[in-house]
């Protein structure tokens, strides 16, 4: 399901002393199918772009076209009860969407808001919990007393279970370990290429983005500076740096090295890649 | 070497389950020590302990005071940043919350003014001075939080996970700022981390799992054993994962944490 964010301005606490512009005409096209991830620093409104998505926050001006939907001043509450059928938004505290003492409760529970497929329910909630790695054992679970990872795979599960069509995930990196990182590559990877959902990751962890997304926006004041693959993207030491975004450390060593050394390396991924450049190049 | 923190014999956990048993551990004064551990190796309730709000058994002494006794003199002296900063603010400015605890050490105002402004230039944050806190980015906030200890003059700063939910850029900002204040003002720095690339800014490095003490000493030599961290899941930082990698490929011959020295050297 494509994404179409068509001059969306957004000003925080509009009608008091704490007014703060955070959008101003600001325009991005997220495209069906992909994993796209939205960087920026500290402050610079992601997440109200996330938010936005699921018509929590409307938009002061503009509207974001989700799909046949579309999300304004306008839109009625019976467009955004469908729209969020469509949209499953996992948080960057994932206890904040948690609302049963079991996992096998919270992972009914978006299934009975929205009547999804509530005859098959119990079959439903083992699949998506295989999908994000965990199983059986976990439902009679309190979701409250799992580690940051199995949470955040909980939350993630709670929201599979509804099938949606995009999945828009907050800084899901934050506190979780290397080992729990690359476990979640793997799920995302397989919620792409094998259940065709429409991925957004909000993150200013480069190194765990550029390990695995297609298309990457780079949101500072007020707008987006810079959008592209990640090749395009990530090379941008520059226009990175202006956005106070570090570079991926892979890449920023090649960037050194082309920078003290005049010597180019390829664009990699993986530092075992890199390492095999370097020795080409070195000997 | 003074030892500004003994741990002996320590033991401490949760209901039934014994943490930390028979734990032992010293931090050399006006060092930077970084505790690194898997989820679940003891680390957090190590920290616990030194701030006090773990109970325990065994012997633990901060500045030669007994953490048991005169944990009142110990809190004069150290300062906690942790990890969601946000729940501790009480102050509706950066400038109050700066000055709150200089208020409650009965300091005279223009006392407190100083200490606040000049704190507050080392850490570039008097753009937020008049900010409401609360308001600000997980990344200002961090800095608030960690300016609002450091105008207390602490011996020791505890950092529980203090920049886990900060983007690299803030966290190397910080770390680089805190590294310089650090030695200006001789002060000992416990990070408590799962986050290894902050362990290079650090001096001495400890690597704790199910409660014991795997490795220990300055950090270039605990990063030597890369086998320990495979084995446990616990990725290295970058540049020591890559001069792993480079000293495979006999392109350099040890652990060189400075990237321009290791540029230097590789293409030499």
């Amino acid at each position: 399901m494509e994404i179409i964010y068509n001059n969306v301005s957004y000003t925080h606490n509009a009608k008091t002393v704490l007014k703060t512009n955070v959008f101003e005409n600001l325009n991005m096209k997220i495209e069906a199918g992909l994993i796209t991830a939205i960087v920026g620093k500290s402050g610079t409104g992601k997440t109200t772009l996330l938010e936005m998505l699921n018509a929590l926050i409307i938009p002061s001006t503009g509207s974001i076209k989700v799909g046949k939907w579309t999300i304004n001043k306008k839109t009625s509450i019976k467009d955004i009860n469908e729209l969020r059928k469509n949209i499953g938004l996992v948080f960057e505290t994932p206890e904040i969407q948690f609302f049963n003492i079991t996992v096998k409760d919270e992972l009914l529970f978006a299934m009975k808001c929205f009547n999804y497929q509530l005859d098959k329910s119990e079959k439903r909630i083992k699949q998506v919990l295989l999908m994000v790695g965990l199983d059986e054992s976990y439902l009679n679970r309190d979701p409250y007393t799992l580690s940051n990872g199995e949470k955040r795979k909980i939350a993630l599960a709670s929201i599979l279970t509804y099938n949606p069509k995009i999945i828009a995930l907050d800084e899901p990196t934050v506190g979780l370990d290397e080992v729990s990182k690359k476990n979640l590559i793997k799920i995302l990877n397989l919620l792409k290429n094998k259940y065709h959902k429409t991925i957004i990751v909000v993150s200013q962890d480069v190194d765990f983005l550029h390990n695995f997304v297609d298309y990457v926006h780079v949101i500072n004041d007020k707008k987006v500076i810079l959008s592209g693959n990640k090749y395009e993207v990530f090379t941008n030491v520059n226009l990175l740096n202006e956005a106070g975004i570090n570079v991926p450390k892979v890449i920023d060593f090649s960037y050194q090295v082309l920078q003290k050394k005049q010597i180019k390396l390829g664009y990699r991924d993986q530092i075992n890649d890199l390492i095999k450049d370097v020795y080409r190049c070195a000997r | 070497m003074k030892y500004i923190i003994e741990i002996n014999n320590l033991r401490a956990g949760y209901h039934n389950k014994i943490i930390l048993d028979n734990f032992s551990l010293k931090i050399k004064e006006n060092s930077w020590t970084t505790i690194t551990g898997p989820i679940g190796s003891g680390k957090s309730t190590l920290l616990k302990v030194l701030i006090g709000l773990h109970p325990y058994e065994g012997s633990v002494i901060i500045n030669n005071y007994n953490l048991k006794e005169d944990i009142k003199k110990i809190r004069a002296i150290s300062g906690v940043v942790f990890e969601h900063s946000d729940e501790s603010f009480v102050a509706e400015t950066v400038l109050d919350e700066m000055a709150f605890v200089l208020e409650n050490m009965n300091l005279t105002k223009s006392e407190i003014k100083k200490r606040v402004f000049e704190v507050a230039k080392q850490l570039n944050i008097e753009k937020l001075l008049d900010k409401n806190p609360y308001l600000l980015s997980n990344g200002e906030k961090q800095y608030v939080a960690l300016a609002a200890i450091l105008v207390m003059k602490p011996k020791i700063l505890f950092l529980d996970e203090a920049l886990t939910k900060i983007n690299n850029c803030d966290r190397e900002s910080i770390l680089k700022i805190l590294r310089q204040y650090q030695k200006g003002n001789n002060m000992t720095i416990v990070n408590v981390t799962h986050d290894m690339e902050e362990s290079l800014y650090g001096d001495e490095l400890i690597l704790i799992n199910k409660g014991k003490i795997i490795l220990s000493g300055p950090k270039e030599l605990v990063y030597k054993e890369e086998n320990v961290f495979n084995k446990l899941g616990i990725d290295l930082p970058f540049i020591v994962k890559l001069c792993h990698k480079l000293k495979y490929y006999q392109l350099v011959d040890d652990i060189i944490l400075d990237k321009d020295k290791l540029v230097d050297i590789i293409w030499k």
